[in-house]
């Protein structure tokens, strides 16, 4: 029912598994990016794969699940932090049907299901959102919080609002599928 | 603001008729479709203000400990672990470190514990407040709440409560044996029954409340005497004495006298005065939100507040407020999002979205807007969403079957503004400000099939007449039907695809029409019913629902009213000019 939100051909690849990526968005280390299918990254947006864990072989830095959206001028950046005299950067795991709004900033350590962070956030190195828990526009998570599942944050610093209703799950799922239906290429 | 529509739930009301919409008021018996339960013993729909609430699991926000709700009580409702809130900014603490010593090389030294070197701190992430300011600091980072027993055991408002608790023991022990008893006693064998597990709480309480007003009602020199409304009464004397005899209470005596509470840091007085005589930045004063988390009236000092721990939370589950049927279960499990029990409208009521299709963007503004750079956000945005006064406008309903059984669907807009008596005889005398019009034959709308079979045919639909023909419908109040272009129909049944119907609706707004476009949508559906038997349906949920006779008999009818609301009516550039 919602009209489609369309994109120009040209500025958008599409892979295998439905993965939409903007050619405008800046995509470091991508061998160190998972994507989990019908992903879309916007354009300007910033995913850090090359911030890898010290060390020799293969190390998965930022995997997202299906359904996510990065939105315009996100910057995606894995946590770090210096642990007995060593700095290092640590993975950043995201669910599925994760949205992430234009311009926020995310060092999350682990973003659950159904995730839904709204636009101009800040979520602080190793931040935890459980399942289902939403974050407000223009909210600032401060480092190492713990959003527990079905909970709204909002504010600066990011403050526990409301629960979320019981159906958030289906509500959400429901909209990150249309979502990625409705994003639809448009030939020039 | 994109249009919304909102499902009316009937507990406020006592007409099965909703509030007119424009009433502010109204806005407290609609609620969102995913917000709402739906009863099935009742047959009604529930929302989260009727329904009884009972908590399931406590857990902390912070480490997500689920607490035993045994020591619930015992913790005071608080995490008793490592999770503190930040006196200033009422974030969460993290447990730092000392800098390990300096070896005098001027380089950094590895650390050789893995936790660090003691004394350790809380620190506030977001505004950088220390747990050093108020001169807490631990020994070893872990167990940070026993190690702050001490100061909390020691505060007045700690030490006041187990007074309190000490003085009402008693009196508390007395009071709970009988009544439980009792209440046993009148259930013999019955396990335990909602009624009088509740019934028995309510004794409990009613005879802590009489002691606690007993406690209220003493005689204060220099305060004048509270008397209860009951004492009043013509056996005012007779009650106060039997009700002095039976509960024996010994007059509390308070640890503190409030009088010279401010001398040691509580609230008030002449050491607060002192105080805001000094002040020279306004920081250093505690604000409000900063203080009013405490039971105790605290320090009007910034510096003097105190880490907190943090409150805990709670997963509940709810009941029916009629039939006490459990609505919504959680898992035991504190961070799983699923339920055992989960009966919520969105899989019993059709699914209703409003569109108003003049605001969707054509392809050609997001072909030009797609020119730009960075601006294809700005093309999809819905620029357009004003309604104007004096012109009419054709929305989109769009109707989602949830059930598993095609629904035959009816749409009608009462008139609940002329009606209503509350809202004043200029209101009646005057036309509503806009004219709706809406199919009002019945239409079809197909079973829900499993989510996979859709998942991927989002495109296929069809807008094929005979597809539909058959039910008889797009008998439109504004006819226009046997138009072969599709196009050209505003009112009737637009598309189906899947378990999705589209009906075009249409808006005709008055010259004089102000504020938001909101009317009330009456939605009647029959489906299949499972049960064989119908008869007892209308007696638990009301007036809304009833067993439809003169259809099939394994066919029911249930009718729920929403409130549609398009927007807001702004007046156009013109609108000085007479003519509009």
């Amino acid at each position: 029912m919602d009209p489609p939100i369309y994109y120009s051909k040209a500025e958008f690849i599409e892979t295998d598994t439905g993965n939409k990526v903007s050619r405008r968005a800046t995509i470091a280390g991508p061998q160190n990016i998972i994507l989990g299918g019908k992903t879309i990254i916007a354009s300007g947006a910033i995913i850090r794969g090359d911030l890898r864990r010290s060390g020799p072989g293969h190390a998965v830095v930022i995997s997202l699940g299906r359904y996510c959206l990065i939105g315009e001028g996100c910057i995606m950046r894995p946590p770090y932090k210096t642990y007995r005299g060593a700095f290092n950067y640590y993975p950043m795991k995201i669910g599925d049907h994760v949205h992430i709004g234009a311009n926020s900033v995310v060092e999350a350590a682990t973003i659950g299901n159904n995730v839904e962070i709204g636009k101009n956030c800040i979520i602080g190195k190793f931040t935890i959102i459980k399942d289902c828990a939403k974050i407000a526009d223009n909210t600032i998570i401060p480092p190492n919080t713990v959003v527990p599942a079905l909970a709204l944050f909002a504010g600066s610093p990011g403050r526990f609002v409301e629960d979320l209703p019981e159906s958030t799950q289906e509500i959400v799922e429901a909209y990150t599928k249309q979502y990625y239906t409705r994003f639809q290429p448009l030939d020039r | 603001m994109t249009p919304s529509v909102q499902y009316h739930c009937p507990c406020l009301a006592s007409a099965p008729v909703p509030p007119p919409p424009h009433l502010p008021s109204s806005s407290y018996s609609f609620h969102p479709l995913h917000t709402l339960f739906f009863c099935e013993e009742c047959d009604a729909i529930r929302c989260n203000r009727c329904v009884s609430v009972e908590v399931s699991t406590y857990y902390c926000p912070n480490c997500l400990f689920e607490v035993p709700s045994a020591s619930v009580r015992a913790e005071k409702n608080r995490c008793a672990r490592n999770c503190f809130m930040c006196p200033n900014c009422r974030n969460t603490l993290t447990v730092v470190a000392s800098d390990p010593p300096d070896t005098g090389d001027g380089r950094l030294t590895v650390p050789v514990s893995t936790v660090g070197e003691p004394p350790f701190y809380l620190y506030c992430n977001h505004c950088r407040w220390d747990s050093a300011e108020v001169g807490i600091v631990f020994e070893k980072p872990t167990g940070l709440a026993a190690q702050l027993q001490r100061y909390e055991d020691s505060a007045p408002d700690s030490l006041e409560f187990d007074r309190l608790k000490e003085h009402f023991e008693p009196f508390l022990r007395a009071a709970s044996l009988p009544s439980s008893l009792s209440s046993s006693m009148a259930h013999p064998g019955s396990v335990v029954h909602p009624s009088s597990a509740a019934h028995s709480h309510h004794l409990h309480s009613s005879s802590i409340t009489a002691a606690a007003s007993a406690a209220l009602a003493r005689d204060i020199p220099g305060v004048g005497k509270y008397t209860p409304s009951l004492a009043r009464s013509t056996s005012a004397r007779a009650g106060r004495d039997r009700s002095v005899n039976k509960d024996e209470m010994a007059e509390y005596r308070s640890r503190l006298d409030i009088t010279n509470a401010s001398v040691v840091g509580g609230g008030g007085g002449d050491a607060d005065v002192e105080f805001i005589k000094r002040v020279e930045k306004i920081s250093s004063v505690a604000s409000l939100e900063q203080r009013w988390g405490n039971s105790w009236a605290t320090s009007l000092r910034t510096r003097d507040i105190r880490p907190q721990r943090i409150p805990l939370h709670s997963k509940r589950s709810k009941r029916c407020p009629v039939c006490t049927h459990i609505l919504i279960k959680p898992e035991q499990k504190a961070q799983s999002v699923r339920y055992k029990i989960k009966l919520v409208a969105a899989n019993y009521l059709p699914a209703i979205t409003v569109a108003l299709p003049h605001t969707f963007p054509t392809p050609e503004t997001v072909k030009r807007g797609l020119g730009k750079p960075a601006s294809a956000s700005a093309a999809n945005d819905r620029s357009n969403v004003a309604l104007h006064p004096g012109e009419s406008y054709s929305f989109h309903l769009a109707l989602t079957n949830p059930l598993y059984d095609p629904i035959q669907v009816r749409l009608a807009t009462p008139r609940v503004h002329a009606t209503s008596s509350s809202s004043g005889t200029q209101e009646k005398a005057r036309r509503p400000p806009f004219g709706v019009s809406i199919p009002t034959s019945t239409f079809t709308v197909a079973a829900f099939a499993e989510a996979w079979e859709y998942d991927e045919d989002e495109e296929m639909y069809w807008t094929d007449e005979e597809e539909f023909g058959g039910v008889g419908s797009n008998r439109g109040s504004r006819n226009k039907e046997g138009k072969s272009k599709a196009k050209a129909k505003s009112v009737g049944v637009l598309e189906k695809r899947a378990n999705t119907t589209i009906v075009g609706g249409e808006v005709i707004i008055g010259k004089e029409a102000r504020g938001r476009l909101k009317f009330i949508m009456l939605v009647q559906y029959t489906y299949r019913s499972d049960d064989p038997v119908p008869s007892e349906s209308g007696e638990g949920g009301g007036a809304d629902t009833k067993a439809s006779t003169n259809k099939a008999p394994e066919t029911k009818t249930f009718e729920f009213y929403t409130v549609i609301d398009l927007g807001e009516i702004i007046p156009t550039k013109l609108d000085g000019d007479p003519d509009g």
